[in-house]
């Protein structure tokens, strides 16, 4: 079978896969990218590099991935369809994988009101679903979206995002299996905090034999503190934190509520590997990436 | 209907500053529906205005006159004697209605005094809501009624995003998630097999993105 | 600028909330506006009455749960905000314009309500609309 990328080849193999995350910096230093090489180098199977997430400006997620792919680690290129039309969306494709950038997750983003620049005007010229299938359909067929045939066709590992904790959860199945038809190969849901939810949206996902056509990685974000859990449930769209999660780090003192953070994703990362039909876990400890070596080793992940 | 509210009325008095005769022309079709340039609210600023220039002891001489469309020549005839005798025009219709006076009066100043906001319905007594893009290629047969390109902030074709929480949209605790409103009335409508259809990337051609459009009925010109 | 001469004031009031006969008020001269209903309360009469040289403007209403036409006086209340944005919005201050809530009865809250907008009308200043041209 033919693989598209290392991470693929890994998932074929069938191992618990391990992606990090890299969030370039707003602005044009590279170092910051070179640092965070340094912290995830030789712990995960790939990194995602966001895609001027949160709507706020930052280095451009194609440049930051090609500076992981020349320190030799293999990235996840994020890409939104807020800020591009078709015509920049399949020249961006083809410009990354000429920079051998190998994998994509396929985003519709965050809106741009609550960014940096609330005044921009977005594009949503094509929705997610539809970027999974033009890059399937790059791919597979070697054609742009116009038919025209490329002379070299990118040949991504193409991935999108599942948001089990979003509402309705009942329709979060069929989005699952739309994005499934549509061409995603694997699956990044959000951070898992409401196990039980998560649970039953897996155990729905086997039922339906989603699970075996894609691979699915969960979502991990080690908690800081209270504060930081409270904050996502509260502000963030489509985030659930428990009250038993938010009274579980406020249960302990100051200076261990990282540690508690820690152990909460550790045992998050157990139930994971054994849930049926989960292919690995997708850490994201936003600006904390010193941390990710630690959950790694400590999960047995590396 | 076309809604609009009124521009802030510091800019409509910098806007109509310069003249001595204003003429404040209202609009009697939607911009009235929606309290924002129909005879009662033509009145309202004439007389906000009368009173803001007697305060900054500045003269002016203001007329009042509504028609009933702005945006049909068959209407703005009524306003010309009006037009003639002053030396401008504050027309409080919606974009269309202020730039089809502007083209029948070629040589005269038409100020607007709206800012135009979007097609849409009045939701309850005063409350209006965005229905519509006009995108020139309707599929609310697909959404059970309800357009996503509209009334969803991404204009996601293909589901909800993961923003969508106990039905509302993450932008706006105020705004409902079109998305869960379609999933609700497919529901309602046993059509739950639209959800699981794909929907490929709309043609904006036939919408703004196409340019400026142009629609024409053969069978009516002469 | 002071108020020379006895000040403005236009009274605006529902038949249940006002008796005319009580209209002798020391210290001003009071234009008084019978309406049957608060709800007939207008941005533009309200307007009208400091175009025609008002300093003040009060509007006398029923108690809002005793409205005999249940939202009337909701309604008033609603265009009286409207209106003082407008006049904060041109300098001409808002606080000229009042609403409040009395019954025909009650010829002593009224009188104080006059007075206090008399003595108000001291800091606020008179109509700034008024002694210029048109």
């Amino acid at each position: 079978m033919k693989t598209y990328s290392r991470l693929h080849e890994k998932l074929t193999k069938g191992k618990f896969v391990v992606t990090g995350e890299c969030g370039p910096p707003r602005g044009a230093n590279k170092d910051v990218i070179d640092k965070k090489i340094r912290l995830l180098r030789g712990f995960v199977d790939a990194v995602n590099v966001t895609d001027n997430q949160t709507a706020i400006v930052r280095m451009s997620s194609i440049a930051a991935s090609a500076h992981l792919v020349a320190a030799g680690l293999e990235p996840v290129m994020q890409m939104v369809v807020r800020d591009r039309n078709r015509i920049a969306i399949q020249s961006d494709i083809m410009g990354a994988y000429s920079l051998g950038i190998k994998n994509i997750l396929c985003l519709s983003g965050d809106h741009q009101k609550f960014g940096s620049q609330p005044d921009a005007m977005n594009v949503f010229d094509i929705d997610s679903v539809n970027l999974i299938r033009t890059v399937k359909d790059m791919r597979d067929s070697g054609k742009d979206m116009s038919g025209f045939d490329l002379d070299v066709a990118p040949k991504m590992f193409i991935g999108a995002a599942a948001n089990p904790f979003a509402d309705p959860f009942e329709y979060r199945v069929i989005r699952l299996a739309k994005k499934i038809d549509a061409g995603a190969d694997f699956i990044q849901t959000q951070c898992i905090y409401n196990m039980d939810r998560f649970k039953e949206w897996i155990r729905r996902a086997n039922n339906e034999g989603l699970t075996d056509k894609v691979y699915i990685l969960g979502g991990i974000t080690p908690l800081k503190s209270a504060g930081m859990a409270r904050y996502m449930n509260n502000k963030v769209a489509g985030m659930d934190v428990p009250e038993s999660i938010i009274k579980r780090m406020d249960g302990v003192d100051k200076k261990s509520r990282a540690d508690e953070g820690i152990k909460i994703c550790l045992e998050t990362i157990e139930e994971l590997k054994e849930t049926n039909g989960v292919h690995g876990v997708h850490i994201m400890a936003i600006e904390w990436e010193e941390v990710v070596g630690q959950i790694v080793e400590q999960a047995g992940l590396k | 209907m076309i809604t609009a509210s009124q521009k802030p009325i510091n800019e409509i008095i910098e806007l109509v500053e310069p003249y001595k005769k204003l003429l404040i022309l209202g609009c009697g079709t939607c911009v009235k529906t929606c309290f924002a340039g129909g005879e009662d609210e033509v009145a309202v600023l004439a007389s906000v205005l009368r009173l803001s220039f007697k305060k900054m002891a500045r003269p002016i001489e203001i007329e009042e006159l509504t028609i009933e469309r702005q945006c049909e020549n068959e209407f703005i005839q009524e306003a010309s004697p009006g037009i003639a005798r002053n030396d401008a025009i504050l027309s409080l219709a919606c974009g269309a209605g202020v730039q089809a006076m502007a083209k029948r009066f070629a040589k005269e100043v038409v100020l607007p005094g709206l800012n135009t906001t979007f097609i849409g319905i009045q939701e309850s007594h005063g409350v209006f809501t965005e229905e519509c893009s006009g995108c020139g290629d309707c599929s609310l047969a697909t959404f059970g009624g309800i357009c996503p390109v509209t009334r969803c902030a991404k204009k996601l074709l293909n589901g909800p995003c993961g923003g969508s929480q106990k039905g509302f949209c993450e932008i706006d605790p105020d705004t409902q998630c079109a998305w869960h409103l379609i999933i609700e009335r497919l529901t309602t409508l046993k059509q739950q097999d639209n959800l699981k259809t794909y929907i490929p990337p709309k043609n904006w051609n036939t919408s703004l993105s196409g340019g400026p459009r142009k629609l024409i009925r053969e069978d009516h010109i002469i | 600028m002071k108020i020379n001469n006895a000040p403005k004031l236009t009274l605006f009031h529902c038949l249940n909330s006002f008796e005319e006969t009580n209209s002798m008020f020391d210290g001003c001269t009071i234009k008084t506006v019978k309406m049957a209903c608060s709800s007939m309360t207008k941005d533009i009469h309200l307007l009208k009455a400091f175009e025609s040289g008002a300093d003040a403007v009060l509007v006398l209403v029923c108690q809002e749960k005793d409205c005999r036409y249940a939202e009337g006086s909701i309604r008033a209340k609603k265009r009286v905000d409207y209106v003082k944005t407008i006049l904060d919005d041109i300098g001409m201050d808002g606080r000229r314009l009042n609403i409040f809530n009395t019954t025909a009865k009650d010829s002593g809250p009224i009188k104080d309500i006059i007075k206090t907008t008399i003595s108000e009308l001291e800091t606020i200043g008179p109509n700034p609309a008024l002694n210029h041209f048109n």
